[in-house]
């Protein structure tokens, strides 16, 4: 079962039931969650002609609509709903909730309803926003959360923590299965988001868990960011992954009114991989092959514009009008992958990516302390790369040689900080302290035993590639380690007394933090090997680096102040 | 999938809390207000349901417990607004032209079979058929362009959606027709070539014998009557011909003025966010503008009475000192 198809099917069971003209309400998270696997052609057949927020619905009196509510269960929009359900708008109610409703919620709700509007009141378990078929996301704002100690902001921890909870378990309850829960041991936040699933799981809702019961259960493994911050911080070169890296995706949405003269009907474009055939078969594909099948496209679509053109006999223009709206779809679409990639290249150019990605790909895969430090050195010396890239790089740069060169390190620190004052405040060094090698569970360099060791040397002979494709983030491993029935349990503990007999056919991996599109692309490929195992991957967030250094900036800054008082 | 019904523990809580709110005496008035209103209830709850549950048999007397109905008719008091009619209309010409359709593929294909006797009953039903498929589309397309958006924002929005889904459907339709249409004028074509090349075989040979028979003849009156009538079932066939290809063009014109209003799939416009977020900014920025144009003209009234009382007063100065000059 793949996280879109599920989602779809829960929408689509909400509204075939309730026959006449609906209004459709959502609230700011359940938007998101509806949108990306929906579409409003599909809403309309569905004879759904409204579609409302919540929290700004006009007072106007539709008495011939019928609404469905499609909300979370959370306190604010109870409230929302108490006022409504007390001077209704609309003839009908039928409340929908994507998680799991407290009985005291329910009872306000009744006690609201004096004129008996609502129908029905239903838990539909679509909490999470599903991206990808074996991608999904949670869209938390404030993910930076998870680097501070619960003691710091102990209110928005235990939201944070409660958002995910609530989205994996919705997302275990759509799959109809009850998991053995793992967790990686260094991370507390991890440690504490995967005790409260099971305590949910196991003692408060076990009845609503208790599925039939299947051989091996599947597995939830927790991990934290931190213990692979490399992944975010590279560029990247896979089209999807590039998209986020430099214009960011937004709920499959991708906003292009910065960029400048663009077509008005292009200022925001939609990459979904379930609506956009083009885009489906090449968001792993990397920047140079794409660009071939872009060309290719477009030579495709000169075919058939031109073919359009001499339009001489009736039966011409017959066969036109028959083809129009798809040549109209096709037009529209070849116009957004060209804008797209167009704008990338442009950026690519700019930022002297080529030669800075190069250097970071290095410093993630290869050994070599010498050679990265000149190479980082001459790029920190060189006025054309953005400051952005040079604080990347060192970062990458510490993250490597942490204990190797201390010395070193100072030197870069400073010629960083003398480059531009905004670094000046030990961002750097916050990094190491929330990700440095002390922290960290997995082998993320490959150079801690000495069977990694002579495997990463085999991979040195045998040669790569495509040098900025190189990196393989530490998901991989991981995946590899589940696969084959290594993980091992002093790093990744169970939870509880709920242990895996044999290996799992399904495993959901959530990443504390926030996952990445490269990992994404990891988890897709791995599945479409189809080695017996499959995997979902989730997360508060998508990471590109912009947002993982916003996140460890504002981390920062509460610490700072917190430990100031 | 698993969802879970919490219906049953609501309604639970809701007639526990009901039956509270009767005894308590509080709530008198809203027992009054459903007495009153269960008589207009259901006469109301009738006009309704004529209109919208189109496809859900109503019955008057339900099982559902009376008090609830009756409360219903008192919320329920506003009537559909008029472009409802409209839309039921052309939903309804939809559902004509599907059932029109299928007959008019039956009649293609019996159309196109080749039988001993005329065939022409046959064609004359696709020609019919086809005119009133036509003349159904051209008809909803026109009502559909009366459901212009107009009246307040949510129901013009309504209306816009409710206008988008219709010329979604008509324009499904019309294209499903023109492709079975132009698919029978392939046909149509072929057979008349095929037609024509098996008469001339047969011409052939059988005047060669009709030579060999009446030496000098020349053509017999059974010859030319054949062939007069070989050229008026021609020129039967080419006004068919004709007929559809001027149907493919109404078409056409249909599809053109339809696809301004349909949505593109897998576009931006087909996004449920972008939507509301576009309506909630166009809500918003009327809003500002109706602001501003308040404030303007209160504004303005305001500046052009303290001008008018300004210059009053200069005029009453100036008689002022007039008189007090003068007298």
């Amino acid at each position: 079962m793949v996280v879109v198809s599920v989602a779809r099917d829960y929408v689509g069971r909400m509204l075939q039931d309730i026959s006449g003209m609906k209004v459709l309400v959502l609230d700011s998270q359940t938007v998101s969650i509806v949108s990306v696997v929906y579409s409003q052609s599909e809403l309309l057949q569905k004879e759904v002609f409204l579609v409302e927020l919540l929290d700004s619905l006009s007072k106007e009196p539709m008495a011939h609509l019928k609404a469905i509510y499609f909300v979370r269960p959370t306190s604010e929009n109870i409230q929302h709903l108490r006022r409504q359900l007390a001077n209704p708008r609309f003839g009908e109610y039928h409340l929908f909730f994507s998680n799991i409703l407290k009985t005291t919620q329910i009872q306000v709700l009744a006690d609201s309803d004096e004129q008996e509007v609502v129908q029905q009141v239903q838990e539909f378990y679509a909490d999470f926003c599903a991206i990808d078929p074996y991608h999904f996301t949670l869209n938390v704002k404030l993910n930076h959360i998870y680097m501070l100690p619960t003691v710091v902001e102990p209110h928005s921890s235990q939201i944070f923590c409660d958002r995910a909870v609530d989205g994996i378990s919705a997302l275990f309850l759509a799959l109809k299965r009850r998991p053995v829960i793992r967790y990686q041991r260094t991370s507390d936040i991890a440690k504490r988001i995967a005790q409260e699933i099971a305590k949910l799981m196991y003692e408060h809702e076990s009845g609503l868990f208790d599925f039939r019961r299947t051989e091996i259960s599947p597995l939830l493994l927790i991990v934290d960011r931190r213990d692979d911050p490399v992944t975010p911080l590279l560029n990247q070169w896979t089209y999807q992954a590039m998209v986020h890296e430099l214009l960011d995706i937004q709920d499959n949405k991708v906003d292009l009114r910065s960029v400048g003269k663009v077509p008005k009907d292009q200022q925001e474009v939609v990459l979904s991989s379930e609506q956009d055939a083009f885009f489906k078969a090449n968001m792993y594909e990397n920047f140079g092959d794409l660009g071939m099948n872009i060309k290719r496209m477009v030579d495709e679509f000169q075919q058939v514009s031109k073919s359009n053109q001499n339009i001489q006999t009736i039966e011409d223009m017959a066969k036109f009008v028959d083809n129009y709206p798809e040549y109209r779809k096709m037009h529209g679409n070849v116009s957004k992958h060209v804008t797209l990639v167009t704008e990338m290249s442009r950026i690519v150019e700019e930022r002297k990516l080529m030669l800075v990605s190069q250097v970071e790909q290095e410093l993630a895969c290869n050994g070599g302390q010498v050679a990265a430090f000149e190479a980082v050195t001459n790029l920190l010396n060189d006025e054309s790369v953005s400051d952005v890239d040079c604080l990347r790089l060192v970062m990458l740069y510490a993250l490597r040689y942490e204990k190797e060169s201390p010395v070193q390190l100072m030197q870069l620190f400073n010629k960083l900080a003398s480059r531009s004052a905004k670094y000046k405040s030990g961002i750097v060094q916050f990094l190491l302290k929330q990700a440095g090698v002390d922290k960290r569970t997995g082998d993320l360099y490959g150079n801690r035993d000495l069977l990694s060791l002579a495997r990463n040397m085999a991979r040195g002979l045998k040669g790569v590639e495509n040098v900025y494709t190189q990196h393989q983030p530490l998901l991989v491993q991981t995946m590899e380690n589940i696969t084959k029935g290594r993980l091992r349990d002093v790093d990744y503990p169970f939870v509880g007394n709920h242990f895996q007999q044999g290996r799992p056919s399904d495993v959901v991996i959530f990443i504390v933090g926030g996952t990445t599109f490269e990992e994404a692309r990891a988890v897709a490929m791995n599945n479409a090997a189809n080695t017996g195992t499959r995997f979902i991957l989730g997360g508060p967030a998508i990471l590109n680096s912009n947002r993982f250094l916003k996140d460890l900036e504002e981390a920062q800054r509460i610490a700072r102040s917190s430990s100031g008082i | 999938m698993a969802t879970r019904n919490r219906t049953p523990l609501y309604r639970k809580y809701r007639d526990a809390l009901r039956n509270v709110r009767v005894t308590s005496p509080s709530s008198h008035h809203h027992g009054g207000a459903s007495s009153s209103g269960s008589g207009g209830g259901p006469v109301i709850e009738l006009v309704n349901a004529s209109l919208l549950h189109s496809n859900r048999s109503y019955t008057p007397l339900s099982t559902e417990d009376p008090s609830n109905s009756s409360n219903r008719g008192a919320v329920t008091v506003g009537l559909p607004p008029a472009w409802v009619d409209i839309s039921e209309e052309i939903s309804a010409n939809t559902q004509r032209i599907r059932s029109k359709m299928s007959e008019l593929f039956k009649a293609h294909s019996q159309a196109l079979m080749p039988s001993f006797g005329d065939g022409r009953e046959h064609q004359h039903a696709v020609e019919v058929l086809t005119q009133e498929i036509t003349d159904l589309l051209k008809i909803s397309e026109k009502r559909l362009q009366k459901l212009s958006a107009s009246g307040s924002s949510e129901d013009s929005n309504v209306k816009k959606n409710v206008q988008r889904s219709l010329a979604t459907d008509l324009q499904k339709l019309s294209m499903e027709l023109r492709k079975k249409q132009s698919a029978y004028l392939k046909r149509l074509r072929q057979q008349k070539e095929d037609g024509l090349d098996l008469e001339m075989n047969l011409n052939g040979s059988r005047s060669e014998q009709e030579y060999d028979d009446f030496d000098d003849i020349g053509f017999s009156d059974q010859n030319v009557s054949k062939l007069k009538k070989r050229e008026a079932f021609t020129r039967e066939r080419e006004r068919e011909i004709e007929q559809v290809v001027e149907s493919v063009n109404d078409l056409a014109q249909i599809m053109k003025d339809l696809s301004v209003l349909v949505i593109d799939q897998g576009t931006i416009v087909d996004r449920i966010d972008y939507n509301i977020q576009n309506v909630s900014s166009s809500v918003e920025e009327g809003f500002k503008q109706l602001e501003k144009a308040e404030r303007t003209q209160r504004k303005g009234g305001m500046v052009m009475c303290a001008t008018v009382l300004v210059i009053l007063c200069f005029v009453m100065l100036v008689l002022l000192i007039l008189k007090t000059i003068l007298f």
